[in-house]
């Protein structure tokens, strides 16, 4: 089976949920260590990304480019580019995401895009230390099926997640809190375990 | 030119930012700036596609630089890179500069035309200045301005100048944008440093590096140029330091003015606001509209409104550099003023859109002084209303463009920003439906050399592209004129035209009689410009220096000293020729701010003059004083306004001798004939009046107790007055055999030189700009 444009609506559906219902724990993390918008940023990005007419796109490709595209202009904050970037591009690498091992592409190629936009590395307390090992178990488990790989990722995610929180922010705004900013969990990390565990509900 | 965008999450810094680095450039040097800034108004973020179609608007083959200030900032102007394509982004640089300092260093360099390169390398350098002012030890530039890259100053052709720096705060940022953009254009490698502290050379074209030199006043600033152009970078550069660097030398704590050429006129001899005009009538609207204007939050309105503030007033200033007599500088204290900003700030804060607030507050100041029917206060009221109309499109982003088909222009009134824009390639002749003739834009409208016909209310109904004609000499106003009636104004005409450029032929001959009698035909003067103005015109020195329009924008009295600098430096800008400084005149319309009087149930019979010295004798003193002071260096002789009786002129030269007992000099001592008391009792100042010279606005008024700025009965005082005629010919024939002048408007009236002449008058005192005519019609007597 391929992963079409319904599966996509239905994991974004779930992404936007979790995000609004969780707007505030996100904020509060961002305001513990930034300047305390991620989960409005996110919140507003995702209702824009809601109400775009999923019908209206041919492909499932084209309907997360613009998601990435709306996600740009409706985010404002670092996050706008960042997830901006990794669904123009994991739609740019979607095909039609036949097999474990396709959309496995996809999401290295929305990873690669963060990591190019951000040019954070893994250890400086961004969404990259939760994405990065949440990958790898992807790949790892991806013989097994798109559910299995999914359900791996989601939970290396959250523990990639985790592991944030001792960390000293080398990135973004958290950056300017140098040492301070250790023993905070990152809310862009957490933000986007939410999007995988979205994904292990809905796409598998 | 280099295209500049800023990326901000702020709209309202991003707004305020580019309004304050644009301060540094005139308005139409300017890089194209856009703001990608905000997701909204009031929503603070970043948005690449908005920065991808920013960068777009402004995008040149001189490339883009791109300024930002934190976080999603960089990565969305990154990512609007990648959307735009390689085509355009190849052009494209993202500075890492601070984006203040980035920002007005980029703003700088572009308008000086420099590479994107350049403009990037300038940026970058923005936080210099600051990192060195604080010591920094690693302040000192390296790589970018390193000496490899200074000219090499050693082969010929290299030209050296030092000059002294004496803008009262140094080589600031203002002063050396300037140089930087003087220098724009010119074909030559400038190099400049500190001979006082000696750090530098650096490139001129560095508005960053050339702050690094901490040029204070008094610093010796040393230039080293070479290149094909070099006199000319050399010619410029010394213009520059003659004017300070644009540091306009005005106000209480400035240093002596100096005389700045004004911008040469249009050639044709023929456009000297007399000549007779036909076309096409056209009605034009300068009522802006503010009907689609959407106001935002508080901040945002504020921000606004300090940007169109800032715009306006760059507005202001480029249309003074461009000849605005001192009228536009007014309006910029009007503009400036703390207590009209606190209202609109107040307004603002309290929850009011900028639009409105600007609307309530100039209509306001307008309508206390319309209440009034002195003229020259109503002359204020359109300059508030001008300032109104000018915020108002700026905020609205609406012209209300007086661009027209070329024609007769049809306006309610002239305020001096709306002459300011008039466009004499279109309009041939203006005719305002309510105002005055002494409204500051009347005045500047027929300085530039175009017909005015002012206070017809019956224009009103004249049709659309109706042919009318002119004359504003006469004041006639032919609607759809038969071909007839064509002939004669032709004909009126031609002769006019010849005779306007034998006049100006003839400007700076004298001016002698049939009969061979010479007449003096000098400048009224109330600025500097003024005096460059009438030098070029042909003027014979001043037969009136206006001191309280002079020194109007002074908060506090100007010390002798900086008064006869000011004298002086009009005298010599008259060729050394003879000039009459009337003493502080203020009362009536002319309040002085240094000399606050107490208001007047009818301030012209009140405390008028050299009546309202004699509670403010040491304000006078000083001015006395500084008259006798520049005596010393150009000939000078004082008057006296608003004389009625021997008292107050045996005072007045009493307050002259005791001056003169501390600082010497000598002069010529006189009093103005401008009531008929003064007139009529001309024998009792035989004794103590070494000359004359006849006021004959006021004279007018009083004799006739018309005022003349009330339009209902000014007509009495038109055409020729026999009692006012009376009243001279009787003062002059009691001073025969002294110098008699006329410094009203009489004088600069053609047609009534010949009867002044006629009467025994030897010196006619005129608007600059009417020198030639009255020379030429005194050639006729």
């Amino acid at each position: 089976m391929s992963l079409d444009t319904s599966s996509v609506v239905a994991w974004l559906t779930d992404f936007a949920s979790v995000i609004h219902d969780n707007a505030d724990l996100l904020t509060d993390l961002d305001r513990e260590i930034g300047d305390g918008d991620h989960g409005s940023n996110m919140d507003r990005g995702m209702k824009a990304v809601a109400e775009l007419e999923s019908a209206s796109f041919p492909t499932a490709a084209d309907y997360l480019k613009k998601i990435g595209m709306t996600l740009v202009s409706t985010v404002g904050g670092a996050s706008g580019p960042l997830y901006g970037t990794f669904f123009l591009r994991v739609g740019t690498a979607w095909g039609d995401a036949a097999s474990a091992e396709d959309l496995g592409k996809a999401l290295r190629a929305g990873l690669d895009g963060i990591l190019a936009r951000g040019k954070a590395e893994v250890g400086d307390k961004t969404m990259v230390d939760a994405l990065t090992p949440a990958l790898a178990a992807y790949d790892e488990h991806a013989s097994e099926g798109i559910e299995a790989a999914l359900n791996a990722a989601a939970l290396a995610c959250a523990a990639g997640r985790d592991a944030t929180i001792p960390l000293v922010a080398r990135k973004g705004r958290a950056s300017y809190l140098g040492e301070r900013s250790a023993g905070h969990q990152d809310p862009g990390a957490t933000s986007v375990t939410f999007l995988i565990e979205a994904a292990a509900r809905s796409l598998a | 030119m280099v295209g500049i965008v800023v990326v901000s999450h702020s709209r309202a810094l991003a707004s305020a930012a580019v309004a304050l680095a644009e301060e540094m450039v005139p308005e139409d040097a300017r890089p194209a700036i856009g703001i990608a800034a905000g997701l909204s108004e009031t929503v603070f973020g970043t948005d690449a596609a908005d920065i991808a179609e920013t960068v777009q608007s402004v995008d040149s083959p001189d490339g883009v630089l791109i300024l930002v200030d934190l976080g999603s900032a960089l990565l969305s102007a990154e990512m609007a890179l990648e959307f735009i394509g390689p085509d355009v982004a190849d052009h494209v640089k993202i500075s890492a500069a601070p984006l203040v300092e980035g920002l007005l260093a980029a703003v700088v360099s572009a308008t000086a035309g420099s590479p994107l390169t350049e403009v990037a390398r300038e940026a970058e350098l923005g936080l210099l200045a600051k990192r060195e002012h604080l010591g920094y030890e690693d302040a000192e530039p390296d790589v970018p301005m390193s000496t490899d890259e200074l000219p090499d100053f050693t082969s010929g052709g290299v030209l050296h100048y030092t000059t002294t720096i004496l803008n009262s705060h140094g080589l600031h940022a203002r002063p050396a944008a300037a140089l930087v953009a003087g220098l724009r254009g010119i074909d030559a490698t400038v190099t400049v440093s500190n001979a006082s502290t000696g750090k530098g050379p650096v490139p001129a074209t560095s508005l960053t590096l050339i702050q690094t030199l901490g040029l204070r006043h008094g610093d010796e600033l040393e230039v080293t140029i070479v290149g094909r152009e070099a006199e000319d970078a050399l010619d410029a550069i010394i213009h520059l330091a003659e004017a300070q660097f644009g540091e306009a030398p005005l106000g209480p704590n400035a240093d002596a003015p100096t005389p700045t050429p004004p911008k040469p006129k249009p050639a044709d001899p023929t456009r000297t606001g007399r000549q007779i005009v036909i076309g096409p009538a056209h009605h034009v609207s300068i009522t802006p509209d503010i009907s689609e204007y959407v106001p935002g939050s508080p901040e945002v309105e504020l921000a606004r409104l300090n940007a169109a503030i800032g715009q306006a007033g760059e507005i202001l200033d480029e249309l003074e550099r461009a000849g605005g007599l001192g009228i536009y500088q007014v309006q910029s204290i009007m503009l400036a003023d703390d207590i009209t900003q606190a209202k609109l700030r107040e307004a603002i804060a309290s929850g009011v859109s900028a639009v409105d607030a600007v609307q309530e507050r100039f209509t306001a100041l307008a309508a206390d002084l319309d209440a009034i029917p002195d003229a020259y206060l109503r002359a204020r009221a359109e300059d508030h209303r001008g300032l109104r109309r000018v915020l108002l499109r700026i905020l609205t982003g609406k012209e209300t463009s007086t661009a027209f088909a070329a024609g007769i222009m049809i306006i309610n009134e002239l305020d001096p920003l709306t002459s300011g824009s008039l466009d004499p390639r279109l309009c041939q002749g203006v005719i305002t439906t309510s105002g005055g003739s002494t409204g500051h834009g009347v005045i500047l409208a027929q300085a530039r050399g175009f017909a005015v016909l002012t206070g017809r209310p019956e224009a009103v109904d004249i049709s659309e592209d109706t042919n009318i004609a002119f004359d504003p000499v006469t004041g006639e106003l032919l609607i759809d004129p038969s071909p007839a009636q064509l002939d004669v104004l032709a004909a009126k005409q031609k002769e006019r035209d010849a005779d306007a450029v034998q006049a100006a032929q003839q400007a700076h001959d004298p001016a002698l009689t049939l009969s061979g009698r010479q007449i003096t035909v000098e400048a009224n003067i109330a600025s500097l410009e003024d005096a460059v103005l009438a030098m070029e015109k042909g003027a014979e020195g001043s037969g009136l220096v206006r001191t309280e329009v002079l020194f109007a924008d002074w908060k506090t009295a100007p010390t002798a000293e900086e008064q006869a600098e000011t004298y002086v430096a009009i005298g010599k800008a008259l060729g050394g020729a003879l000039i009459t400084i009337r003493t502080w005149d203020p009362g009536g319309d002319k309040p002085l701010p240094f000399l606050p009087q107490d208001p007047e149930a009818n301030p012209m019979l009140g405390e008028r003059g050299i009546r309202a010295m004699r509670r403010n004798s040491e304000i006078f003193d000083e001015q006395l004083r500084a008259i006798l002071l520049a005596s010393r260096e150009t000939p000078v002789r004082v008057m006296f306004p608003m004389v009625t009786g021997t008292l107050s002129v045996e005072w007045g030269r009493q307050r002259i001798a005791a001056q003169r007992r501390l600082v010497g000099g000598s002069i010529d001592q006189g009093i103005m004939i401008e009531t008929p008391a003064a007139a009529i009792r001309a024998e009792d100042f035989l004794g103590m009046a070494d000359f004359i010279s006849f006021g004959t606005n006021d004279l007018t008024q009083y004799t006739m107790a018309m005022d003349r700025g009330n339009a209902r009965v000014s007509s009495i005082g038109e055409g020729p007055l026999p009692a006012v005629w009376d009243l001279m010919t009787h003062a002059a024939q009691v001073f025969k055999g002294k110098p008699v002048a006329v410094c009203g408007d009489m004088a600069s009236n053609p047609e009534l030189v010949s009867r002044l002449v006629g009467i025994g008058v030897t010196e006619l005192s005129v608007r600059p700009p009417l020198i030639g005519v009255v020379k030429q019609a005194v050639r006729r007597v």
